[in-house]
């Protein structure tokens, strides 16, 4: 899953490269607008899946590029300081997907770019973790092979991590975005779930606990994955 | 009250009060020298009458007579000099009356002057004048002349005089007031555009001028008036513009600090909850380093700008040129060691005023840039001369249309070249200031690929 990083400082682009490559994507880093507009052209990059987006690049202008971006039909999320209601109105009203203004957090990036590719129907299909594969289509999960059943919450929660994988979550977010808000403090449900997957899916070493903080689904072969 | 109702009763009561004191004395004065007139008048009559009875009365030996017959004669005098205005006495009795009217004190000596004595009696509504006089009769000084005589038309003419008086100068005290109301409200309707023209003002709309074009005080006031507003406009427009500055420089300045932080921010959070290869690890780590030098260059040169948007610490004193020239090329020294470059300087200034430091830092900011903009190896000329100090570089230039645009706070031609070589678009705005508080201006020429010539111009400031 290819994803178009379109962002003119070098500092940023490769902080955003670094994590998308870690949760699982491949990434494609343009420093110019007149550069995407070259490489939206070519096969390759004109197949990406989402493309990330700083307004203000030099040449041709993040929302000039929304053009040559939809001609390519590829969702844009618009990434850049500037945090004024007129500009996010453009942008979304332009055909932008979402709108997020730096400086952002790792997750809320992943979160918002998993979410775009679901509603615009390019969600991955299956996640693959070692010898572990979830079928998000068939909201199955199979070790070498071999269906385990899980639970829903269970499910929910694997898929929550490995979608963002090597990415920590706290318990509290675990808790706010998979039970509702209603369970916030009551994080001994995490710690059950998590050891349930654990026990299940032999994974004790891939989900690791983050001190003071939360969990983790680590997998670092992630630059051989597609 | 308003002025033109002030200035018009003040008008209209002094009118008033002024014509009626001298209108009254007038009416007055010319009242009794009717009536002195027509007394003295009357008094000659008297005296002729008194003269003419008086030789009668001696002519005729009427000691003789009869009382009846003296009666008679009496009679025939006095009728002789119109009967109806005289009476004759003698002593206290009364000889003849043919008036209409009782003399109630005959024997009065008032009567019986050598100069004729007159007073004036009102009875019912008329006045009488009545007026006695000694006869100069020979041989006896008892017998008197009292004249009787109603001068009611006297004063009738007085009344009338002055009634007629009284409506002349109503008439024309009232055409004097609205004369004056009228002039006082013309002269007064400037005022009333002035006021506007300030109402309008101080409601905003600061282009709006009084429209008096008179000649007069209220005129100039006008004049006055509307150079102030265009005062007050100019500085106006010159503070909105130069808030208007601010704000977009505040704007860039959190723009361009949100960068660094983004960065900073994202790589901390990768470091504490993502899961890094080594590599990666170190990569970020190195990246927090260099964005938080890039947010201390942004801050210290923004203070060195903010500084001098207040400082008052700015010593100016006479320094070498020279020298100057010195101080620059060798705090350059490592950078153009670094492109292998030179840096050529020649002085045809002696000394100048200035701020040593200040000046030292505009120079190195434009030799800095000079040296970023230019390809290893070649050459930067700094030159100073008449009015002058001149940096050139043979580099690779500015683009025409954004030369107007250098010297704003935050302005890079190449963004993504700017933040490699370390800049962060403060630098010629810094110089700009400089300049500006040494009186100078800054003058960029330049040619795309050719080289680019800074020059700090001590203007006709």
């Amino acid at each position: 899953m290819r994803i178009l990083v379109i962002e003119d400082d070098t500092a940023i682009s490769e902080l955003i490269c670094m994590n998308l490559q870690a949760a699982g994507y491949e990434t494609e880093a343009i420093f110019d607008g007149d550069a995407a507009e070259a490489a939206l052209k070519n096969e390759e990059s004109g197949s990406a899946a989402l493309a990330l987006v700083d307004v203000m690049l030099p040449g041709k202008d993040g929302f000039e590029l929304m053009e040559d971006l939809q001609r390519a039909q590829i969702p844009v999320i618009y990434l850049t300081a500037k945090d004024d209601v007129i500009s996010k109105v453009h942008g979304l009203k332009a055909g932008a997907e979402d709108y997020i203004v730096k400086p952002f957090e790792v997750l809320e990036l992943l979160v918002r770019i998993e979410k775009v590719l679901k509603r615009t129907g390019r969600g991955r299909e299956k996640i693959v973790i070692r010898d572990v594969v979830i079928d998000l289509k068939e909201h199955s999960v199979l070790k070498n092979g071999e269906k385990v059943n899980l639970k829903p919450m269970e499910y929910e929660l694997l898929v929550t991590l490995a979608q963002s994988k090597n990415v920590a979550f706290s318990r509290e977010e675990l808790l706010g975005r998979l039970w509702g808000v209603d369970y916030v403090g009551e994080t001994r449900t995490v710690d059950v779930h998590i050891g349930q997957l654990r026990k299940k899916l032999d994974f004790h070493d891939v989900i690791r606990t983050i001190s003071k903080h939360g969990y983790r689904l680590e997998d670092m072969e992630y630059e051989a994955m597609d | 009250m308003k002025l033109w109702i002030k200035m018009s009763a003040i008008t209209a009561a002094v009118l008033l009060v002024s014509t009626g004191i001298s209108g009254a004395a007038v009416i007055y004065h010319s009242a009794r020298y009717n009536k002195e007139k027509t007394i003295e008048n009357y008094e000659q009559q008297l005296n002729v009458a008194a003269y003419a009875v008086s030789r009668e009365l001696e002519y005729e030996p009427f000691q003789n007579f009869s009382e009846a017959t003296a009666n008679a004669y009496y009679h025939y005098v006095i009728e002789k000099y119109d009967a109806s205005m005289y009476i004759l006495i003698e002593g206290e009795q009364v000889l003849c009356n043919l008036t209409p009217y009782e003399l109630n004190n005959p024997g009065d000596d008032r009567w019986g002057g050598v100069e004729a004595y007159h007073m004036i009696q009102k009875l019912d509504n008329r006045y009488i004048l009545v007026m006695g006089i000694r006869m100069p009769v020979a041989g006896s000084d008892e017998y008197k002349l009292v004249l009787v005589r109603d001068i009611s038309k006297i004063y009738k003419d007085i009344r009338a005089q002055a009634f007629f008086y009284v409506r002349i100068y109503l008439a024309a005290v009232l055409m004097a007031v609205v004369l004056v109301f009228l002039m006082i409200k013309k002269a007064l309707a400037p005022l009333r555009e002035l006021q506007r023209a300030a109402q309008d003002i101080s409601e905003g709309r600061l282009e709006r001028r009084a429209k008096v074009h008179t000649s007069d005080e209220i005129g100039d006031m006008a004049a006055a008036f509307n150079g102030m507003a265009a005062q007050i406009e100019n500085q106006v427009t010159e503070l909105s513009l130069e808030s208007e500055r601010r704000r977009q420089m505040l704007g860039s300045l959190t723009h361009e600090m949100k960068t660094p932080m983004t960065s900073i921010m994202g790589y901390a959070d990768s470091l504490l909850h993502v899961n890094l290869k080594k590599d990666q690890k170190e990569s970020a780590l190195q990246h927090i380093y260099t964005e938080c030098g890039r947010l201390v260059r942004i801050s210290s040169k923004l203070m060195s700008l903010i500084g001098m948007y207040d400082n008052d610490s700015i010593c100016m004193e006479e320094v070498y040129v020279d020298d100057l020239f010195s101080a620059v090329a060798e705090m350059e020294e490592n950078n153009l060691k670094k492109k292998n470059m030179t840096l050529s300087y020649s002085c045809h200034m002696d000394k100048k005023i200035m701020d040593k430091d200040l000046m030292i830092s505009l120079l190195t900011n434009i030799v800095d840039n000079a040296v970023k903009a230019s390809k290893t190896g070649s050459d930067i000329i700094m030159e100073a001369k008449e009015d002058r100090i001149t940096v050139r570089d043979f580099g690779c230039g500015i683009p025409e249309d954004e030369i107007p645009r250098v010297t704003e706070a935050f302005y890079m031609v190449d963004k993504a070249r700017s933040r490699k070589a370390g800049g962060c678009g403060l630098g010629l705005a810094l110089c700009g200031k400089i300049a500006e508080l040494h009186g100078a201006e800054l003058e960029i020429t330049s040619k795309e690929g050719e080289g680019t010539e800074v020059s700090v111009i001590w203007g006709n400031v």
